[in-house]
């Protein structure tokens, strides 16, 4: 009988002391815990941004090669994005805050990653090869890089949050205007063309909200 | 982003244009002209009115105004930026020009808010009106009292014409690494650019370039605000300039420059140059010594002289390399040595000497007559290198030292039917000890007290050459003189022996092989062949000597004749060798003379060669040997040079006398006649 309950509370003693508690990895940023500092993330971010950038420029003088260079969005018709104010001066996007400033970096982020896959998707199948093999492997690549550069921000943010720096208060919403933009059926060439404009511009907003991000929290030597 | 976009103006515009762009642009014109006509309603009136009402008289022709252009637009921080225009021609009348500008997805029109900021004919956008990632249509409308005219439309986004002011405090320093300096470059962005607030980011870009040169040197420096300069140039004047860019826009312009002079620190260049001196020279040198030493033949002789040859008359190496010997030897025989039978020398009698042998020894003797044949009455000059002797030689030789005589060296040729031969040949020539020797030569029974001759040296000459009978002859006879009497030539007595006119044997001293040149036998008497003829040489008497002498020790085998030496009179002293006295007086020295022998003429006379030693005297050891009977060679004073060409030269006599092209004498070897 002794026994039993000898090997019983043994079984227990062990099973309470072997017990594997998981908890995330590094998620409060324990000593020994290798996780990357938000300077780093930052750079990362802001290289991907830059990469995404380069890329929408290729992708955008391509494009206006096989238009006519006299084409302009004017009059004829707005980004997608336009619907998300976005601060057009330094002013404004100082006045901003890095809450709002990430919000709208989120915001942009989300709304180009459905019309890029559409918009590859259209290259693939264009039938009037307005874009040769190696766009179409940039489109490709862009759709991606807005994927993962929106995650990354997102993970900027939440250990932006944990430092402190920003506010819990910072609950981005995707918008759901730019889901519709461009629903109705297949792009065209004017369309390709549009929207190869207007993600260039917004690739470069998203650059550049990220820097005044960096500079704004963390004013280092690259400010 | 300057795009030249159709002419708002339908008029003017030949791009296709929606209805749409068209109903815009009729609207923004109602819109200019409203708004000109409302704020200068009479200025307008003016202008209309003006032509009608200035007369022409003039000539002057007023014209609207010609089309603006805008030439560009520029930000320098991305929060303002500037329009310059072009104006056209003005048509004569004062024009105003005006810059309206419409932004993106906005019918508003608006004027530029400053025209006088960035100067004439320009538009200054403040930052209130400044919108990045807007699109600007902008418009610039000349106007004077005729009309106005639009210039393009131009579509501009702020972000892409951003153009910075150059960078600023630009400061250049030397800094030491190692001790070697380099500069290090710093500056700071230009004022307006607003990089702290990370709205704007510039990438630099510096140049350097020596004071002087024209070449500049480009360094990206990325976004950093500072740069090093490697590699100077010691006590150079660097000049450094620096300027930016943004990501998207036009580089700055250069800012000015920083001047800066690096240090000398050319005390390590010059050592370093020294040493590259030195050692270049250095290389020069070897090259120059190289180059003298190919054309200077004198400095190549100093430095590899050459190696002397063999200087053998005769002497060849290639039939030394292919190494038949027989060839060798032939090749030694100097066509003049031995003297064989020529013009002057017919005279000569050579007689054979006819030896009964055997018939083994008979075909030694046969060719035997060949060597004889190739007796050249022409002296023979050997080569003053070939090995001559001096008088202190132990063989007898024919060389300068005066006339040799018989020598008599060991022999040894037993084996070889040459040295069969010449020693057949010895046989026959010398009778009595001579014989003797034969015979111990020739059949190795023979004994003892017989002198042994040296057959061995002929036997290279008995293939050269043919001689002639008359050689053999002669040879033969002075074989027969050299015959002593004492000796019993066992089988000597051969048919060949002729009978010479007068047998020296036994007038002389048998102690001596006398070699007499016959007179009768010259018929041009040329002083060698007198030389010749004169020559005597008694070396049966000699040997007879030797043999009376050595009675008591038992004669060897083998054993010299030498000549002792060459008197007054010409004469040969001969004497055998002998380990010991040669003349049985136990005299100590033993003569070492060497003389070659030209040959032998009719008369059995030794003909020896003297060379231009003369009046050497031979010392004579010997005296008593003379006056026991040494018998010396006569040589008639006209013979004194026996240099010249021998006339008669017996083959016989040279093989006995062992002629050679090295002016050795042998007594053997004056049995085998040489042929040459």
């Amino acid at each position: 009988m002794t026994k039993a309950w000898f090997a019983v509370l043994t079984l227990l003693y062990l099973d309470l002391s072997m017990r594997v508690g998981t908890a995330p990895v590094c998620a409060y940023g324990q000593a020994g815990c290798h996780v990357p500092a938000l300077a780093d993330l930052f750079d990362r971010v802001i290289q991907q941004s830059s990469r995404m950038h380069g890329v929408s420029s290729d992708l955008h003088s391509e494009s206006d090669q096989y238009f006519l260079p006299s084409r302009n969005l004017i009059g004829k018709r707005k980004c997608h994005t336009y619907g998300i104010r976005t601060p057009d001066d330094k002013e404004n996007a100082q006045r901003l805050g890095p809450e709002q400033l990430i919000e709208v970096i989120l915001s942009l982020l989300g709304a180009w990653d459905d019309p890029l896959s559409q918009f590859y998707r259209s290259i693939s199948q264009d039938q009037n090869q307005d874009f040769n093999h190696y766009s179409s492997n940039k489109a490709m690549e862009i759709s991606d890089m807005v994927h993962d550069l929106r995650d990354g921000v997102a993970k900027m943010a939440d250990k932006m949050k944990l430092s402190g720096v920003l506010g819990n208060a910072a609950n981005y919403i995707s918008p759901e205007s730019s889901v519709s933009f461009y629903k109705r059926g297949e792009l065209n060439s004017v369309d390709h063309h549009d929207l190869l404009l207007c993600f260039h511009r917004d690739a470069d907003k998203i650059k550049n909200y990220l820097r005044v991000l960096k500079c704004t929290t963390l004013p280092g030597l690259d400010c | 982003m300057l795009n030249t976009g159709h002419d708002l103006v339908a008029t003017l515009s030949s791009d296709v244009s929606t209805e749409a762009e068209i109903e815009e642009s009729d609207r923004w014109y109602q819109r200019f002209v409203g708004g000109a006509m409302m704020t200068n309603v009479w200025e307008a009136v003016v202008l209309l009115l003006l032509p009608f009402l200035a007369p022409n008289a003039e000539g002057t022709q007023y014209s609207p105004p010609g089309k603006p252009a805008l030439t560009r637009c520029r930000s320098p921080e991305k929060e303002t930026f500037t329009c310059w225009w072009e104006p056209g021609s003005d048509g004569g009348l004062s024009t105003t020009y005006a810059l309206y500008y419409r932004k993106e997805n906005s019918e508003t029109v608006y004027e530029c808010p400053d025209y006088h900021t960035a100067g004439e004919n320009s538009c200054f956008f403040n930052k209130n009106d400044t919108s990045i990632w807007v699109n600007y249509n902008i418009t610039v409308v000349a106007t004077n009292a005729l009309g106005s005219s639009f210039s393009d439309p131009v579509d501009i986004d702020v972000v892409y014409i951003v153009k910075p002011n150059p960078p600023e405090e630009l400061n250049v320093t030397i800094m030491e690494d190692k001790g070697w300096p380099y500069l290090r470059v710093s500056w700071k962005p230009p004022q307006k650019a607003d990089t702290r607030s990370g709205w704007i980011t510039l990438i630099y870009e510096l140049r350097v370039k020596l004071e002087g040169e024209d070449d500049w040197e480009m360094h990206l420096a990325g976004q950093q605000k500072m740069f090093n300069i490697f590699s100077l140039r010691s006590g150079g004047s660097y000049h450094v300039q620096v300027r930016c860019k943004p990501d998207h826009g036009f580089w700055s312009e250069w800012s000015s420059a920083d001047y800066i002079k690096v240090p000398d620190y050319f005390h390590r260049e010059k050592s370093m140059w020294i040493l590259i001196t030195v050692f270049s020279t250095f290389i020069f040198l070897i090259f120059m010594c190289f180059l003298h030493m190919n054309s200077n033949r004198s400095l190549k002789y100093y430095i590899l002289p050459p190696i002397p040859g063999p200087k053998i008359k005769g002497f060849d190496k290639q039939l030394l390399k292919n190494g038949k010997s027989d060839e060798i030897f032939c090749a030694l025989v100097v066509p003049d040595f031995p003297p064989t039978t020529s013009s002057k020398c017919e005279n000569l009698m050579v007689e054979y000497l006819e030896v009964y042998v055997s018939e083994e020894q008979e075909l030694i003797l046969e060719e035997s007559k060949e060597l004889h044949n190739s007796l050249k009455c022409e002296g023979s000059t050997s080569d003053n290198d070939s090995g001559r002797g001096s008088c202190d030689s132990h063989t007898l030789l024919m060389d300068k030292c005066g006339e040799a005589k018989g020598d008599e060296r060991q022999t040894d040729g037993e084996g070889h039917p040459m040295e069969m031969e010449a020693q057949m040949h010895q046989r026959d020539w010398k009778e009595g000890t001579l014989s003797s020797a034969y015979q111990d030569i020739v059949s190795p029974d023979m004994s003892s007290g017989r002198v042994k001759t040296w057959p061995s040296v002929f036997s290279p000459l008995h293939q050269c050459g043919s001689t002639s009978l008359n050689q053999m002859n002669s040879l033969a006879m002075a074989k027969q003189h050299c015959l002593s009497d004492n000796l019993s030539p066992p089988g000597s007595a051969s048919s060949f022996l002729p009978q010479s006119g007068r047998s020296t044997t036994e007038t002389h001293r048998p102690n001596y092989c006398e070699f007499y040149s016959s007179d009768k036998q010259l018929s041009s008497p040329k002083p060698q062949a007198q030389t010749h003829r004169k020559l005597q040489a008694h070396s049966d008497i000699n040997i007879s000597h030797k043999q009376a002498g050595l009675q008591s020790p038992a004669l060897r085998p083998t054993e010299y004749v030498e000549v002792q030496r060459v008197n007054k009179e010409d004469m040969v002293l001969l004497q055998p060798v002998e380990s010991g006295c040669v003349c049985g007086d136990g005299c100590p020295q033993v003569c070492q003379d060497y003389s070659k022998v030209k040959g032998l003429n009719s008369d059995n006379m030794l003909l020896l060669h003297r060379d231009v030693m003369e009046g050497e005297e031979v010392r004579s050891h010997c005296e008593k040997q003379e006056t026991n009977g040494c018998i010396t060679s006569h040589i008639t004073p006209a013979t004194q040079k026996p240099t010249d060409c021998i006339p008669t030269v017996t083959p016989i006599v040279q093989k006995e006398m062992g002629l050679a092209v090295s002016g050795y004498v042998d007594t053997a070897a004056m049995l085998t006649l040489p042929t040459h």
